[in-house]
This record gives structure tokens, C-alpha cells and sequence, in this order.
């Protein structure tokens, strides 16, 4: 090797790096000795040493040097072993997508684009979503702006690998001195080798999220301690109390008198369904009876420590909770063997302006968002009241719901001037907040059918407001990624979580009004603490947006729906998710845990209503901790709408499953 | 490099106002004006997200470029999706047509009609996890089998609850539903109404529970109701809708359906007025019929013989009266040509023997009875035809032979066409309806105008020739009234355009002596039944050949 040569790439690697006083030093050294060997750099005797500086100076320039040795590393990893090939395989996305940011920040976009597109196949199946919007990215000055391209940067991928498989990885790095896939490999990747067997592919839910700079981070918070245990004196307590009383006889008497009593509400909503609801009156008979069992069997699990309320809870009148004790005295015990009814209200005429649906908890408002700012209140027991007066020849106080033109049978509610994104019932349903694109969070009353109060606190559209379990308190989401805390009194928010990396999309709270999720367009879910504002968990593990958030009701887990349809089922203590739900093909856009929290009902865009069991989860887990994977949640039921994309679910306190959603014409 | 092609960015900036723009700016610009694309489109379906929707609409790219606090591009906001042209002499350029709107046009337009209110309707989706059968709810899997079930269930592993299957409980609405139907198919009184419901029952899911019960009101009015013409049609209809409507299985209901459906259609009277058109009534049921073994021909493998065996044996029957033969005669026909061919054909010539004395003027006095005569007569001849029509259209067109072949078969014409005359005459005199005469005004016309020897124009020949007989007929059928009348010559003369473009299909005499002996074999003998009526149904070249 000429030394002279060396030299040359020595100096011109120098230059190019823009070390250009260093490599005038070192020119002048060169002029100093010359023709002297005397150099005191031993890079000249050594052969590897100058194969690796010459491989330095060449491949900088060379775009297409980034296609080949990506395409020979994806070559050998597609034909090496089948055991260790997922894990091998793993490595490549990441390889995959710096090698194309690398291209593009260094002003090769044309091959840049023409390596991205014939290799994008090999992700579309598991990062479609992140492949899309790094197409988009096409000079350096958009990976500065583009948040989610600067996060790749930044950051360093985990990657759980088998000893074996780094080992294989490594070998063959050096083997073929592919420095370029080394460089990117060691600057991107962060590896945690452990000894033993490769895991099987389908536990790699972590590996197909690279959630940028916080997986470190996401790992230290997930540390933190939750109190996810039910507050103390609960409704359930004293129900359990006073419901220890009573005697069997008496409950079953209790039983039909209510039966009969939600016979009627029911009679006066859907005329000519007597025959059936009688049946189901029986039937809710023997569904208690086994329940009952059940419930014996429950309540031997030792419950959680129960926790203090951080927040001031309003008082609870006793007419309030008399009726709500009595409702939970009366509740249908669901399991995978007693199914619950289902009662559809479908938005008709809508001309595709319904944006959101809400239903309050006991099943009688029902209220839809449109994207003409309006909000529309329904009172179905009103209609259904007018509707069997006729029949009854009693007309008696059908007094003006209908408003001024005395046809319009629902409450319109005008203030928005904005797309209405969301609305929510307080718990007794006597107000109303919506929330809209412009900005704002209004406050409506249902009995005065006026608005009282605007919040303005969110800087851009307002996507979803939800009321807390005890009303009061409410909290809501904006695109512009933050989550706040209001109270109904006040027309500043009391907390604001900051964190998420996009839009969050939906929230959702503990029933213990501890704490609140978010879910978000970062395709993560996050858990936070409503008295300090701290995040407390975060969920990772979805694929596309979360649109959708459910909380069991005892506290311990929590489902979130995403984009795809797919469901997840976590644990919050772990912030593990327990299982994925597949089954929903579209936007899965409403989720509800029944009343005891054995089922799960979602709602999707591909107009049906599933109902999983979600009991036998919680035993398995106990189960997969013994003796790893019993698997677990499954679908019970679908219920097929016609055509109707499913926007709310709601279980009432008795634990009937209302369903809302806008008929929309099938694309012909 | 950019799906943006730098011609793209220069449009736009000439656009803007901007004419000196560089191609390398226009080149660096490319790429960013993507980005920004993308970007907006993101936001978008964001918007669209949350207004649970999954079509992208052009509002939510207003409020994505909201978001961005970019004026929204305004104009766009209807509902309807664009109507893009191409440009002409572009292959790539497409534009929305922007029509222009005159003032006045759109002051004067009537007001459009107020777009429905926004109304919540209720419903069970499901009671005790169980989806009833109701219009709102999407159709079912309907009735899969229980054996099926069973191994569905336990493949999903022990902690599946089996449910006894579910007595029958005919819910409240599908009760009243069945039995509004069921009277407005008996009062017969509302048309209109009527033929909505059918249509409803061509089209509604849900219904299934109810097919048991309308096989059952079917064969019970049906053998009830024979003499009340107006029921049986309005029967007839119901279970023609009940067949189309596809969320509905109802091969288990054909063995009680189609006793009552083949009674429509052999039985020896239907209705007890003379205006009844029973006629029609036999013709609508011989179409159901067949549309019955064609679409379950294949479950059912023995339905289409069963079927086949009573209509033979229908028409065979001499003892039965004309009405019943010409039942069974259109119910075989309406099942194709290979039925036709195999079992009406070839029973013609006994059959055809029986009818002489009926068909004859001067025997038959009764002249209801000759009329039915007549009219088994042109049934059997149109199903003869169309079945000769049939077997000689597939043989492939081929040059047309020479005018030499034409003048020879003229003169058989001519010799056979005294007798035809003479039958004419008979005819008219017997005052059948217009629909035998055309049947026989047919080979007149073809005589007429192979005298004129103008072979191209036989389409038109006939139909101006079938004036005269028609004329000489009118004043003699003053028992009919003028309506039937008019409706027949009308029936008559869609059949007869039917028919002339069959004559004008062209194939070759050649093929058929070499290709099928059969069929020349059963021209010859349909010929030699029918004489010259036959021959409308036969290509001319082939006919010319023939003769």
C-alpha cells in the first residue's frame, strides 16, 4: 500500500469532515517529513486500518452504497436461521428507516425516494403508518421540523436480541465490512442481549413501536406507584351493605316491581315489544340466580386497598343515590352465559353531520354533536311517551320540548361555531358539555335547555370532554397535546398534562377520580395523576391512533381502541397490556365495561357491536403468571347493525347496553 | 424525485402571478410543496377522525388548513363529489366543469325541498344476546344447520355455553306484517298498495320467520280461492316476490308451494267470469315455474321431472279440458327448448290429431270451446317454433345463398298456398282473436313477399300484410269488446316483431343437413304438422332451403 495514497485519504476524509485545520496539520507534517517514514501514526503498517480509512473516504459520496449494503443485509437475514430470523429481522426497520433519513439529509432525495419505495414492502405490514408520513419527508429541513423524524433521530431503539442472533449479526457486520450498516447500527440501535432461546415472534409487541426518545423514560414511569383501588364507601359498599339485609325474598320481589318498572320505560320507547320484554324478565330472574353464584365466587378474590379521594367530590343527594342504589340493587349480572340486551338508537336523516353521540346513564337523553355546530338533544322518554299518549288517550303534559314550531322533537342546543366533536352527560344528566373546533368547552343545562357557562382555556379544536365519574370535574383533549382538568365552577382549568407527542385524541377517568387516560395520535396511552399532573403510566403498544378508552370498573384495567380495530386490554398496575382484541376491521370509536366489568362492549365503523368477555381474562392472568400463556379474552358475541357505524356505547346502571349511531347510506 | 412534477409548482406560480420563476427554484420547490400536501392531508384525517367518519370529505380539509390558520379553499363544500373532465388534447389534465349560473335561472327555480329533520329511531339490537329478526337489524346467517353449530361451538373449547336452540316466537311486527299482507293480497282493492308490499317482500331481510306461514296462506287460498281470478294473481305474485327476495331460503318450503303453484297452472278453471283472463294468469305461473326449476333445479334434482311428469301427463290426457292442456303446453315451454324438444315435439302428431276436430269451424259450434281451441293451437306452435328457432340460430351465419335457391323454394310456396288461404278464411270466419290470425297471417306474409322475391325486406312484410285480415276480422268479433281486442292485436304484434327478428337471423341450409340431421328431421316434421305456419320461425335462408 502506497503510503502517499493513504495519506490523500487521510487528509481528503479530513477535509470533508470539515476538520479543514487538522488536515492542514497534518499536510504540513506530511510536507515537513518528506520522503521520512518516520510517521508516528501506525496506520500506514496496518493493512486493515488503511482498508477501513480508504472505505471511509470512498462511500461517503455514494448514495447508492446505502441500497447495497442495506440490500445484502436484508438478503442474509431473510435466509439466515429460521429460529433467530424474527429477531434478525427486527433489526432491519430501524436500519431500514435511517438509512432513508440519512439519504435524505444529506440532499439525496431522488434516491432516497427510489430506496425508500423498493424496500417499503418488507414494513408496510407492521409500520404502514410511520412509512407514510417519513414518505412525506424529502429534504433535510423537513427532518428538522417533522417531530416524529427528529425523535427517530435523536433517539436509540431497544431492541431485545438473543445472544446468538447478536452474535450471527455482528459476524456478519464484520465479515463483510459493511462500516455503513455498522455505523448505523451502532448509532441507532441500542441492544439488550439476553442468554437463552430467541422468544417467539408474536411477543414482540414492543419491538414494532419505536416511540423515539421515551421508551427510556416511558420505562421509569411505569415505575411509579398507582393506587388503582375503588374509593372507599363506595356506592358498591353501601349496596353491599343494605343489600346484605334484604333477604332473598324480598329481592326477588324488589326484582319485578323494577323489572315492571323498566318494563314500562321500555314499553313507552318500543310499543309492541311486551311479549319479549316479559320473557326477559324471567330471564333476568335466573341470570341473578347464577350470577349470585358468581358473585360468591368473586368475593373471595381479596379486592384492592381501597383509596382516599384526592379531589373534593361533590355531595351526593340522597334522591340521587336512592335511585342509583336502587338501580344497582336491580342490575342484570352479565357473564359470558347471561348476555345483555341491546337498544339501538339510530340517527336517521343526518346527512353525514353526526360527529359525535352520547347517551346519559340511564339511557333516557341522548345527544348528538353535528358538524354544523349544533347540538341536538333527544328525551326518549318523552318521545316514546307522546307517542303511546295517542294510544292511551291520555294526553296529558306534553308540554314544549318541541320548541317554538312544536314539531321538532329534540332540544337544539346553538352556541358553538365550530364542528361539535364531543358531548358528555353529567352522571345524573342534567348537564351537558360539548366541545368544539372552535376551541371552546361549553356547559349546558338539560333542564333550562340553555348554555351556561363557555371554558376557554384549549388553543386549538377541542376533541373529547368527558365528565368524571361524580361529576363536577371533567376533563378534556385538544390537538393541541395537552389534556386539562376543569371544574364545573371555574372557567380556568385546574391542571393541564402536557407529554404527548400528537394530538390527544380521547380521555377517559379512573372510576376513583384519581387519575385520568389519554390517548393519543402518538399512538400511545397515558395515565395521569389529576392531583399533581404527572404522568404517571404510559402505554405502549398500539399502531395507529387511539381513538377510544374504557376503564373496568373495579379499577384495575383499562381497554383502548385504535384506528386499525384493534382493541388492547391493559393492566395499569404493570402497564402491560393483557391482549390484544382483534376483530373489529375499521376505527373502533366507542368502548364500555359493563357494571360489574365482565364484559366489554365496543362499537366500530365497521357497523357492528362486540361483546367480549373480559372475566376470563382477569383469571387467566393469574393463570399465565403460573404457567405462562393460557390464552385468554375472547369475542362472544357480534351484533351486525345495518349500516350503521356505531359512535356511543353506554351500559346503563342496570346494565342495559345502549348503542347510538347515524344510518349511513351503504356506497352503492 | 417529488410526485409534485416541477410543472406542477411553474402552473401554480403562473397562477399566482408569478412568470419568471425558475426551473431550478420550481425543482426545489417540488418536494416541499409534497411535504406540505401531506401534512394538510394528516390533519385532515384527524378531522375526519373525529367526526367518525372514514371518507375524507372536503370539509375536512378546510378544517385541517384551519388548524394550520391557512384560508380555507372555499367552493368546494357540497356534498357531491366532483365531476372531473379531461381536458381535450391532454391526456393527464383533468378540471371540475364550473358551469355558469344565471341569476335569473336560479331566482326562478322552485325551492328545493326542505332536507328531512334529523330524528332518532329505536330499536333491539339484541335481547339477552340474542338478535331478533327485525327489519332494522341486518339480515342473519339465517337457520344454519344445528349439527354445524355444535362443532362451531365446541371448537372454541369448553367455556362455551350451548344454547338450546330457541323456540319459535313470531315477534309482534312480523305478526301484524304477515297479516297486512295476507289482506291486501285478498281485498284486492288497492293496486298500488299492493304492489309496494311486493316489493317489500322481494326485498326486506328479516322475513324469514314468515315463510312458513305464507307457503301455508298460499295453499290454503289457492285451493280455496280458484274461482276468484283476481286472488289467485295476486297469490301468484306474492310467491314470484317471496322467490327473489335473497335474504329468504326457501327450498324447504318448495314441496308446499308448488302443488298450488302448478294448480294456477293446469287447473281446469280459474276465476268464474268470462272476462278473466286466465290465459295471462297461465302464462305468468308457466314463467314462476320455470323460474322455480332453474334456480333450484340443481337442490332439487327430481323437481324438474316430477314437474315435467304431471304437465305430460296433463296434456296427454284427452279427457281434460283445452284450458288444462294449454297450462301444461306454456308451463313446458317456459322450461326450454331441450323440454319442448323432448317431450312436447314429440308427442305433437297424436296430440295435434286430437285438436283437428276442435280447430275445425264447422264441427265445433261451441265457440268458447274453439276459441280455447285455437288458443292451445297458437301455444303449441309458438313453443314448436321457438324450439326449431332455437336449434337453428346456432348455427354460425354464412354468406347468403343464391337467388336461384330462393325462386326454387318459391314455387313449393306457391303450390302449398290455396290450402293456406282456405284455413285463413276459416279462421276469420270463426272469429277467433287476433292472436291465431297473426299466427296464420305470418306464412302469408312470407308468401307475399317471396313472390315479390324482395328476401331483405321480410322484416316488414308481414306486419303491413297482417292489415287486411285484421280489418275483415273487426266487424265480425263484435262479441269481444273492442278493448281485448286492442290489447290482444297489441300482444300480437309484439310477438310478431319477436318473430321477424328471428326470421332475420341468417345461417345456412348447408349446416344443417350436415351438422344436425336432427333438426332438419324435425323441420320436415314440424312442417309436415303445421304447414306453413311454422315457417316465420325459421331463418328465411334456411326456410328458402328447406322448401
Amino acid at each position: 500500500m502506497d503510503p502517499e495514497q493513504i495519506n490523500e485519504f487521510v487528509v481528503g476524509y479530513l477535509k470533508k469532515k470539515g476538520f479543514s485545520g487538522a488536515a492542514k496539520d497534518l499536510e504540513d507534517y506530511h510536507h515537513q517529513n518528506n520522503g521520512s517514514s518516520l510517521s508516528s501514526i501506525d496506520y500506514h503498517n496496518d493493512p486493515e486500518l488503511t482498508k477501513l480509512i480508504r472505505s471511509f473516504s470512498q462511500q461517503e459520496d455514494d448514495p447508492t452504497r446505502y441500497r447495497e449494503s442495506y440490500s445484502k443485509l436484508r438478503s442474509w437475514a431473510y435466509n439466515s436461521l429460521d429460529l433467530y430470523k424474527h429477531e434478525l429481522l427486527r433489526v432491519m426497520y430501524p436500519v431500514f428507516i435511517h438509512c432513508y433519513m440519512d439519504l435524505v439529509g444529506k440532499g439525496h432525495t431522488q434516491e432516497a425516494r427510489a430506496f425508500f419505495n423498493s424496500f417499503r414492502k418488507d414494513h408496510e405490514m407492521v409500520h404502514l403508518r410511520d412509512l407514510q408520513k417519513l414518505e412525506g419527508v424529502l429534504s433535510p429541513s423537513h427532518l428538522e421540523e417533522m417531530e416524529f423524524a427528529r425523535s427517530l433521530r435523536k433517539s436509540k431503539v431497544n431492541i431485545k436480541i438473543c445472544q446468538y442472533s447478536y452474535d450471527l449479526l455482528l459476524q456478519y457486520l464484520h465479515r463483510t465490512e459493511s462500516t455503513l450498516m455498522l455505523g448505523i447500527i451502532n448509532e441507532h440501535i441500542n441492544f439488550q442481549v439476553y442468554s437463552g432461546q430467541p422468544t417467539s415472534s408474536s411477543d414482540d409487541i414492543e419491538a414494532v413501536t419505536i416511540v423515539g426518545s421515551f421508551q427510556d423514560t416511558a420505562n421509569h414511569i411505569n415505575q411509579k406507584e398507582i393506587q388503582w383501588g375503588l374509593l372507599e364507601d363506595s356506592l358498591e359498599d353501601r349496596l353491599e351493605k343494605t343489600g346484605g339485609l334484604l333477604s332473598d325474598s324480598e329481592k326477588g320481589q324488589g326484582e319485578s316491581k323494577d323489572g315492571d318498572a323498566d318494563d314500562s320505560k321500555k314499553r313507552s320507547t318500543e310499543i309492541g315489544k311486551q311479549g319479549s320484554s316479559i320473557k326477559k324478565l324471567k330471564k333476568d330472574k335466573a341470570g341473578n340466580a347464577t350470577a349470585k353464584v358468581a358473585r360468591l365466587e368473586t368475593s373471595t378474590v381479596p379486592p384492592a386497598p381501597r383509596v382516599k379521594p384526592e379531589l373534593a367530590l361533590p355531595v351526593m343527594s340522597t334522591d340521587v343515590e336512592q335511585s342509583i342504589l336502587e338501580d344497582l340493587r336491580n342490575r342484570v349480572q352479565l357473564s359470558s352465559v347471561a348476555m345483555p340486551s341491546v337498544s339501538f338508537y339510530t340517527f336517521i336523516n343526518t346527512h353525514n353531520g353526526l360527529n359525535c353521540a352520547s347517551i346519559s346513564h340511564d339511557g333516557s337523553l341522548v345527544a348528538g354533536g353535528f358538524s354544523d355546530s349544533s347540538i341536538k338533544v333527544w328525551d326518549m322518554a318523552k318521545i316514546g311517551q307522546s307517542g303511546s299518549g295517542a294510544l292511551q288517550g291520555e294526553n296529558d303534559t306534553n308540554d314544549s320540548i318541541g320548541g317554538p314550531n312544536g314539531r321538532r322533537n329534540y332540544t337544539l342546543l346553538l352556541g358553538h361555531s365550530g364542528p361539535v366533536y364531543s358531548a358528555t352527560f353529567s352522571p345524573p344528566g342534567d348537564f351537558v358539555l360539548s366541545s368544539s373546533a372552535d376551541t371552546t368547552i361549553r356547559l349546558w343545562s338539560t333542564k333550562l335547555n340553555a348554555n351556561l357557562v363557555c371554558y376557554k382555556g384549549h388553543n386549538y379544536p377541542v376533541w373529547d370532554v368527558q365528565f368524571s365519574p361524580f361529576g363536577h370535574y371533567f376533563a378534556s383533549c385538544s390537538h393541541d397535546r395537552t389534556a386539562r382538568i376543569w371544574s364545573m365552577d371555574q372557567i380556568q382549568p385546574l391542571r393541564i398534562m402536557a407529554g404527548h407527542l400528537s394530538d390527544v385524541d380521547c380521555v377517559q377517568w379512573h372510576p376513583n377520580c384519581n387519575y385520568i387516560a389519554t390517548g393519543s395520535s402518538d399512538k400511545t396511552v397515558r395515565l395521569w395523576d389529576v392531583q399533581t399532573g404527572e404522568c404517571v403510566r404510559i402505554f405502549i403498544g398500539h399502531r395507529s391512533m387511539v381513538l377510544s378508552l374504557a376503564m373496568s370498573p373495579d379499577g384495575r384495567y383499562m381497554a383502548s381502541g385504535d384506528e386499525d380495530g384493534t382493541i388492547m386490554m391493559w393492566d395499569l398496575s404493570t402497564a402491560r397490556c393483557i391482549t390484544p382484541l382483534m376483530g373489529h376491521n375499521s376505527c373502533v370509536w366507542s368502548l364500555c365495561y359493563s357494571g360489574e366489568g365482565s364484559l366489554l362492549a365496543s362499537g366500530s365503523a365497521d357497523c357492528t357491536v362486540k361483546l367480549w368477555d373480559v372475566t376470563s381474562s382477569t383469571k387467566s392472568t393469574k393463570a399465565e403468571e403460573k404457567n405462562g400463556n393460557s390464552n385468554r379474552l375472547r369475542s362472544l358475541r357480534t351484533f351486525p347493525t345495518k349500516s350503521t357505524p356505531v359512535h356511543a356505547l353506554r351500559f346503563s346502571r342496570r346494565n342495559l347496553l345502549f348503542a347510538a349511531g347515524a344510518l349511513s347510506k351503504p356506497a352503492s | 424525485m417529488s410526485i409534485v412534477p416541477k410543472e406542477t409548482v411553474e402552473v401554480i406560480a403562473q397562477s399566482i402571478g408569478i412568470t419568471n420563476l425558475l426551473p431550478e427554484a420550481a425543482l426545489m420547490l417540488a418536494p416541499d410543496v409534497e411535504y406540505r400536501v401531506r401534512e394538510i392531508m394528516q390533519e385532515a384525517i384527524k378531522c375526519m377522525r373525529h367526526s367518525k367518519r372514514t371518507t375524507l370529505t372536503a370539509s375536512d380539509v378546510d378544517g385541517a388548513l384551519n388548524l394550520r390558520n391557512v384560508e380555507p379553499i372555499y367552493g368546494f363544500a357540497s356534498g357531491a363529489p366532483f365531476r372531473f373532465r379531461k381536458a381535450i388534447g391532454h391526456r393527464d389534465l383533468f378540471y371540475t366543469d364550473d358551469r355558469e349560473v344565471d341569476f335569473k335561472e336560479v331566482i326562478e327555480a322552485p325551492l328545493p325541498k326542505a332536507p328531512l329533520d334529523t330524528e332518532i329511531v329505536c330499536h333491539w339490537l339484541a335481547i339477552e344476546g340474542v338478535q331478533p329478526a327485525i327489519p332494522e337489524n341486518a339480515p342473519l346467517e339465517v337457520i344454519r344447520a344445528p349439527a354445524e353449530n355444535r362443532i362451531h361451538e365446541q371448537k372454541d373449547g369448553p367455556l362455551i355455553d350451548i344454547r338450546l336452540p330457541v323456540k319459535h316466537v313470531l315477534s309482534r311486527e312480523l305478526q301484524l306484517y304477515f297479516q297486512k299482507i295476507a289482506e291486501l293480497a285478498m281485498s284486492k282493492s288497492n293496486p298500488a298498495l299492493f304492489k309496494e308490499a311486493l316489493v317489500s317482500l322481494a326485498s326486506d331481510s328479516g322475513l324469514h320467520p314468515l315463510v312458513p306461514y305464507f307457503t301455508n296462506f298460499i295453499a290454503d287460498e289457492v285451493s280455496r280461492g280458484l274461482n276468484d281470478f283476481q286472488l289467485l294473481f295476486n297469490l301468484m305474485h306474492t310467491v314470484r316476490s317471496l322467490l327473489q327476495n335473497p335474504h329468504i331460503h326457501i327450498e324447504p318450503y318448495l314441496h308446499q308451494l308448488m302443488p298450488s303453484v302448478v294448480t294456477c297452472l293446469v287447473s281446469k278453471k280459474l276465476g268464474n267470469r268470462f272476462s278473466d283472463n286466465h290465459w295471462e294468469l297461465r302464462d305468468f305461473t308457466a314463467n314462476l315455474v320455470a323460474l322455480i326449476c332453474k334456480r333450484y333445479g340443481a337442490v332439487y334434482i327430481t323437481l324438474q321431472s316430477r314437474l315435467t311428469k304431471t304437465l305430460v301427463n296433463a296434456l296427454l290426457d284427452s279427457k281434460k279440458a283445452l284450458t288444462q292442456h294449454y297450462g301444461a303446453i306454456q308451463g313446458l315451454a317456459a322450461l326450454g327448448h331441450n323440454v319442448v324438444r323432448l317431450l312436447l315435439v314429440s308427442n305433437l302428431e297424436p296430440y295435434l290429431r286430437l285438436l283437428e276436430p276442435e280447430l275445425d269451424a264447422e264441427k265445433q259450434k261451441n265457440q268458447t270451446k274453439s276459441y280455447e281451441a285455437w288458443r292451445v293451437y297458437g301455444a303449441l306452435l309458438r313453443a314448436a317454433g321457438l324450439c326449431i328457432h332455437d336449434r337453428l340460430k346456432i348455427f354460425p351465419p354464412l354468406p347468403s345463398p343464391s337467388p336461384s335457391f330462393l325462386d326454387k323454394g318459391k314455387g313449393k310456396i306457391i303450390n302449398i298456398e290455396p290450402q293456406k288461404r282456405k284455413l285463413s278464411v276459416d279462421s276469420s270466419k270463426n272469429q277467433s282473436p287476433r292472436k291465431i290470425l297473426i299466427t296464420m297471417d305470418g306464412p302469408d306474409g312470407v308468401q307475399s313477399q317471396d313472390h315479390t322475391g324482395s328476401a331483405p325486406m321480410q322484416v316488414d312484410n308481414p306486419v303491413e300484410n297482417e292489415n287486411p285480415p285484421q280489418n275483415s276480422v273487426q266487424p265480425s268479433s263484435s262479441e269481444q269488446t273492442s278493448d281485448a281486442n286492442e290489447s290482444e292485436s297489441r300482444n300480437g304484434k309484439v310477438k310478431e316483431s319477436g318473430r321477424d327478428r328471428a326470421i332475420t337471423m341468417r345461417a345456412i341450409l348447408d349446416q344443417i343437413w350436415k351438422d344436425d340431421l336432427d333438426s332438419g328431421r324435425l323441420l320436415v316434421k314440424l312442417h309436415e304438422l303445421y304447414g306453413d305456419r311454422i315457417l316465420p320461425f325459421i331463418p328465411s335462408t334456411e326456410m328458402s332451403v328447406f322448401l
